[in-house]
């Protein structure tokens, strides 16, 4: 564990909160001189499952799985454009897969001492409880875990 | 994305009116478009875009349950119509099994992440045989939307 800390790990997911994480992961990577890398996970699971489910015929499924590569592409070149705002050099990277398992392996093989998540979800229902795969990273995340609260002040600090 | 994000009970109708499947995708489209404030050109393109959809494969996924979906960029964001029928409508499901609970899912193409993410909730939610017969049993949308809050 290195602090300040030196390989810090922001996960996308194209929300609001997740581009919230990024310019706290941004700001925490200028302040503490640290590697900083953004990551976006294709969702291959989850349309795997619909295909089982019968939700997705399968032209459908490579139809959405396109979709959400061109997703990735948008959110990533999003994180980099921040970063290079604040002069920050960022890494991006692209994985598929099952969300919180292929994070855990790029945590440990990355050597990260910091991951940065957008909000958690409320728990609105003992139904959805910890189905996130936000959630799900938080508590199988091999290092520490910083989670951003959705706040327009972070925003407006990073724009400023 | 789960259904507590974007399940509102204006889009929520019990019972449907319709009984075949035409009609309750139909009437499913026509409360998006209401609760949006459509034109009639947007909900001919709501609706073609889901009855594209369907011509597919049915969306009929089994166990009463039937989730027409589609891309639309007439919709801002990933959104949802919950409906629940009184009479079992045949939505050639594999199981045989005619349909009484409905999701409809709209999704502008910017937004595939939380289209999968939503679809996925709606097939967790779903699973147990108790939570279906108590949807197919609501009386009013409060009764659903209270259901998916427990």
């Amino acid at each position: 564990m290195g602090v300040p800390f030196k390989q810090i790990v922001v996960y996308l997911d194209g929300s609001e909160s997740s581009m919230t994480a990024i310019m706290y992961g941004i700001k925490l990577a200028k302040e503490h001189d640290a590697k900083l890398t953004a990551v976006y996970v294709v969702n291959t699971r989850a349309l795997s499952e619909l295909v089982k489910a019968g939700i997705f015929v399968s032209i459908e499924r490579d139809e959405y799985q396109r979709d959400l590569q061109l997703d990735a592409d948008r959110y990533l070149r999003h994180a980099s454009r921040l970063a290079q705002q604040k002069q920050v050099l960022i890494e991006t990277v692209k994985l598929e897969g099952t969300v919180h398992v292929v994070m855990k392996e790029l945590l440990k093989s990355s050597k990260a001492d910091l991951l940065v998540l957008g909000g958690v979800t409320d728990i609105r229902s003992r139904r959805e409880e910890l189905a996130s795969e936000t959630d799900r990273m938080l508590r199988t995340s091999p290092c520490p875990v910083l989670v951003v609260r959705d706040d327009d002040d972070i925003w407006l600090e990073f724009e400023a | 994305m789960n259904v507590l994000d974007v399940l509102d009970r204006n889009l929520v109708k019990v019972p449907l009116m319709h009984t075949d499947k035409q009609g309750v995708i139909t009437e499913l489209v026509e409360i998006m478009a209401k609760a949006k404030g459509y034109s009639s050109d947007q909900f001919e393109d709501v609706l073609n875009a889901v009855l594209d959809r369907e011509s597919l494969g049915s969306t009929g996924i089994g166990n009463g349950i039937a989730i027409p979906h589609a891309k639309s960029d007439v919709v801002e964001h990933v959104s949802l119509v919950v409906g629940i029928s009184k009479l079992p409508v045949e939505f050639d499901a594999p199981d045989g099994q005619k349909s009484r609970i409905f999701f409809l899912v709209l999704a502008p193409s910017k937004e595939a992440s939380a289209h999968v993410e939503l679809l996925a909730s709606i097939a967790r939610s779903c699973t147990s045989q108790v939570f279906r017969r108590m949807l197919e049993q609501s009386r009013d949308s409060d009764e659903v939307v209270r259901l998916f809050m427990e």
